[in-house]
């Protein structure tokens, strides 16, 4: 009951306001990801906590409290279906966080709301490692630690913005140790499997293929992965990237194999003799929560952990939930799958049955007038060129059940997937083995780092025809309906049409014609670039290869000394600061000198009594030493000239008299006396 | 129950050794002293619990960044506990250079709570922040110097019975910046309070040889004369109230007033043959003040003590001083 009394025990207002701040700050980022009921919970918690302090509303009782948290965590089920996923968490975490507002009494509660403040911080990471955002959670560090401060300092009525300083100021001295620990650290593999987000879409091209749905990504402006090659980056028109292969034709849409339908001796890639110069490539690819990765054509991963299929794509065991680095050779020149095995030839002819009966008349048509396969590519795509097709991002729904008879001799309008669907249909129909590639085309050259920006506007599907004595050889049938579409982009390709982005009127990549929002974007994207790859994408690897640089070999006495001594240099100065400014302040020059003398006389037998000022101790130095007399009242005399004012104060002066002050005190006359 | 008991006693007496060993050890450490200023070898730091709860959180956060492989909140977990090493030395610094005087402690009856007064000081130009100071059994105080060289401090210590009361060591202690960490000291400031005699009523007069006082005192309300108090009675005048009482939460009481012929009186040991030695100073304490009250002058006999009469505020110290250090060191011990 004594301790309660003391102000110690109490929440100075001024630490209240900063909690608030602190938790609307960190809330902020999540409010588009909550439903709107747990956002308006949280600002009728917030109004009511504002009623509190003003004294108008009372402190929720027992009964209340247990029906607001049972109420909370039943709507949260409601709202997600589920309380285990990653978002319900954050969802039950922000509720809590909004009700112990209304418990906020004693420090016990602030000490769990900041605490619960640091940990919602941290799960805003699992969301986005976007620079901005990381240096806006930095920001709520701090407000969130200048709440603890605020906490401690009493009988702080008011808000002050000053308490600021002090919290940045740790977090600042905290600062190269983090980053010390950051690089040395240990990175292991998952201890568990956590709860993942359950409603993050899967982004990027999917596994399975109808008409419209490229289309429909390419209205997006996000960043699929960016590229840094090591040499030249190769002509726009040669960077296809494929992510899928899809070789099954079934019910009007096109998948790939599945895992379990190859045959065993189908699992593993045949082997191919590489040719010509590889092209090295770094991919920084943004998580997809998909398993497939991106890669020029003959690819091969150049580190561990990615494994390579049988139509020669690369896959990861593991679906992208976070950014993924990966590095990679490809030798573009590599002829694919120089024999065909016949499971895989009767695979890539394969076609539903009764489908599409124009469609395989008029392939069977061009084939009966061309010479061999090859030729008979090329009637196709001439057929492309020739009638009037039109390339469009906003093609007509295609609703017939021979969708590609309807495509092909009614609408003529169509995205690459429809043109890529048609052309395979035809080659399998005369009997050349193909199969429909999708992935991405092109890239935004970055000239600020000489990185290639895939976006998901470059979703793209093109197509892969088996010649004999060639391998796979690619076809775009889209090139053939649209030259710039290849050359130039899908910007350019659809520029009469109006339709580039049409959904999102502010991205920055509509005013790419303005020259500084151009370079402002092309700026900021090289900077996520070397953000991520530096620094969100530093893992086990990077870090091995790094530490391997640094100090030759790996060892735990290397690691741990390597800890120890940073600490020591960084923190070493912080506390040197901090107890200089706590010791004393040296004494002026002139009142050492009078210590000093004091000192010569208390060796004589004068010893000056407490608060006995330096006047009257000098006459009673010179009362009780007559042989001292003159010389002691001198030097008191010019003493007190120089501490009581009256001497001149400019610096100069004041050195000349300090000088003969100190002479003063040399020419004592007891020397002689005692020697 | 026999044996929890003896289980119990051997508790306490080992948990008495060890506190006594480790006052021994303090005693080494952090000599008594009047003034003291904080450094190292004064200083103890320990995590506090919000600490320890802190430490659960960096785990927390730790596992999160493992399991989810997020470098940022990697980051985080170790921006947090450098921060905890780093508030280390914030905590330390918080009560470093402080230099604490003892200033006075207010003598008291017994049951009564002693004022100690203490003067802190800093010496840089650097701020601390939340000082709690505090005496086992004693009042707290939380003060802060920031905007301010040195303050005052008055704490209050419930004093036991006659002679010199020791309030033990004070406790110095901070948790700013974080409240992670407990710094805290245990000084001896060499500060003791003197305890009076608890005062007792007696109707019998301070007895005297040479028949002092003359005259008998009689009641009569309205005069000038503090004569003692008695519990209110309805119709007693409002002003006759002793209200500091009754604001100390005592019953009513109303003061009574007397008047004496003579003005001279002597307090002494022999008025009170055959009874015990506290009681015997319990009433010469309530003369004392009995007397100073009238304003009248009185001296002190007891045996190896003789106080000439007089009257005043310094005359009535010394009178009660003596009463509180008669036979102390045998009555201490």
């Amino acid at each position: 009951m004594k301790r309660a009394a003391a102000a110690g025990t109490l929440i100075p207002r001024n630490a209240l306001v900063w909690i608030i701040i602190s938790q609307f700050a960190l809330l902020a980022p999540h409010l588009l990801r909550l439903p709107l009921w747990l956002v308006l919970v949280y600002l009728g918690t917030a109004v009511w906590r504002l009623l509190l302090f003003q004294g108008r509303a009372s402190f929720p009782g027992r009964l209340v409290r247990a029906s607001l948290a049972l109420g909370g965590c039943v709507a949260v089920f409601l709202s997600y279906g589920n309380l285990l996923g990653l978002e319900p968490t954050v969802a039950l975490l922000l509720i809590a966080f909004a009700f112990k507002l209304l418990e906020l009494v004693k420090p016990k509660d602030a000490y769990v709301l900041l605490f619960l403040g640091y940990f919602i911080c941290v799960i805003g990471f699992l969301f986005s490692q976007d620079i901005l955002f990381v240096l806006y959670s930095l920001f709520t560090l701090v407000l969130v630690t200048t709440g603890l401060v605020a906490l401690h300092r009493p009988r702080e009525d008011h808000f002050r913005l000053g308490s600021l300083r002090l919290p940045a100021l740790m977090l600042a001295q905290a600062f190269p140790l983090m980053l010390v620990l950051f690089f040395l650290f240990p990175r292991i593999g998952p201890l568990w499997t956590v709860p993942v987000k359950s409603h993050a879409a899967k982004t990027g091209v999917s596994d399975f293929m109808r008409p419209g749905d490229i289309s429909e990504l390419s209205q997006s402006d996000d960043v699929a992965f960016r590229v840094q090659f090591e040499g030249d980056i190769p002509p726009k028109s040669e960077l296809y990237w494929r992510g899928l292969v899809f070789s099954v034709l079934e019910e009007g849409a096109w998948r790939s194999l599945r895992y379990n339908e190859l045959p065993g001796l189908e699992l593993r890639p045949p082997a191919v003799e590489p040719e010509g110069e590889p092209l090295a490539y770094t991919v920084l690819m943004l998580p997809t929560q998909q398993n497939w990765l991106y890669s020029l054509r003959y690819a091969q991963p150049a580190q561990r952990g990615i494994l390579s299929t049988a139509d020669y794509r690369l896959y990861s065991p593991l679906e992208i939930e976070e950014q993924l680095q990966y590095r990679v050779r490809s030798w573009p020149g590599t002829p694919l799958d120089p024999e065909l095995s016949d499971w895989r030839r009767e695979t890539e002819l394969a076609l539903p049955v009764q489908d599409n009966p124009a469609t395989r008349a008029l392939a069977q048509r061009l084939r009966d007038g061309a010479a061999d396969s090859a030729a008979f590519v090329d009637a196709v795509l001439q057929y492309f060129r020739d009638e009037p097709f039109v390339y469009t991002l906003q093609p007509p729904l295609l609703t017939a059940e021979n969708s590609m008879d309807q495509f092909l001799l009614q609408t003529r309008r169509g995205f690459c997937e429809h043109y890529a669907y048609a052309f395979v249909v035809m080659m399998r129909a005369a009997g050349v083995p193909a199969r429909v590639v999708a992935g991405y085309q092109g890239g935004e050259i970055n000239p600020v780092n000489r990185t290639v920006i895939v976006h998901q506007f470059d979703a793209h599907a093109w197509a892969e025809v088996w010649l004999k004595g060639r391998g796979w050889v690619r076809i775009d049938p889209t090139a053939a309906v649209s030259p710039d579409r290849i050359e130039l982009g899908l910007e350019e390709a659809v520029a009469a049409e109006g339709s580039f982005l049409a959904n999102s009127p502010l991205s920055p990549l509509r005013y790419r014609g303005v020259n500084w929002v151009n370079m402002l974007r092309l700026r900021y994207d090289a900077l996520t670039y070397r953000w991520q790859s530096w620094v969100t994408g530093f893992d086990g690897e990077e870090q091995y290869r790094l530490l391997q640089d640094l100090f030759g070999s790996i060892r735990a006495p290397v690691f741990a000394g390597a800890i120890l001594l940073s600490g020591m240099v960084v923190l070493v100065p912080v506390g040197w600061w901090l107890l200089q400014r706590r010791r004393p302040r040296p004494l002026p020059p002139e009142q050492r000198l009078f210590l000093e003398f004091c000192e010569q006389m208390r060796r004589r037998g004068m010893t000056r009594a407490t608060g006995e000022a330096p006047g009257s101790f000098g006459r009673r130095v010179a009362r009780e030493a007559p042989q001292l007399a003159g010389w002691a009242m001198q030097f008191i005399d010019a003493f007190e000239q120089l501490e009581y004012g009256g001497a001149p104060r400019d610096a100069a002066a004041y050195r000349q008299h300090l000088a003969g002050l100190r002479q003063q005190l040399r020419r004592v006359p007891g020397h002689r006396h005692q020697g | 129950m026999p044996v929890n008991a003896v289980e119990t006693a051997r508790s306490a007496a080992e948990s008495g050794r060890f506190s006594r060993q480790f006052s021994r050890w303090l005693d080494r450490r952090i000599p008594p002293a009047r003034s003291v200023t904080l450094d190292q070898r004064r200083i103890f730091i320990f995590p506090s619990l919000p600490g320890l709860f802190f430490f659960v959180l960096l785990l927390l956060i730790l596992l999160t960044a493992i399991n989810y492989q997020n470098n940022m909140a990697y980051a985080v977990a170790f921006l947090l506990a450098t921060l905890f090493v780093v508030s280390i030395l914030h905590t330390y610094a918080n009560l470093a250079g402080l230099t604490l005087h003892a200033l006075s402690a207010t003598p008291a009856f017994p049951g009564q709570r002693s004022e100690f007064r203490l003067r802190l000081q800093r010496s840089g130009k650097a701020a601390h922040y939340a000082l709690r100071l505090s005496w086992p059994q004693g009042s707290d105080s939380v003060v802060s110097l920031a905007d301010r060289e040195s303050c005052e401090v008055a704490l209050y210590v419930p004093v036991g019975n006659r002679g010199w009361h020791n309030p033990g060591r004070l406790l110095l202690e901070s948790r700013y910046p974080l409240g992670l960490l407990r710094c805290w000291t245990w000084l001896d400031l060499d500060l003791q309070a003197l305890v009076y005699p608890r005062p007792l009523p007696t109707t019998a007069p301070p007895g005297g040889d040479g028949g002092r006082p003359e005259g008998n005192a009689r009641e009569t309300a309205g005069s000038d004369d503090f004569h003692g108090f008695r519990s209110y009675r309805p119709g007693d005048s409002l002003r006759q109230v002793h209200w500091k009482a009754v604001a100390r939460g005592h019953s009513l009481q109303s003061k009574v007033y007397a008047a004496y012929a003579s003005r001279t009186a002597w307090l002494d040991w022999e008025a009170f043959p055959g009874i015990a030695t506290e009681q015997r100073l319990s009433y010469l304490c309530y003369w004392a003040l009995a007397l100073e009250k009238r304003g009248e002058d009185y001296g002190l006999t007891l045996p190896g003590v003789d106080i000439a009469p007089a009257s005043g505020e310094a005359h009535q110290d010394r009178v009660l001083a003596a009463l509180a250090l008669y036979q102390h060191g045998a009555a201490a011990s």
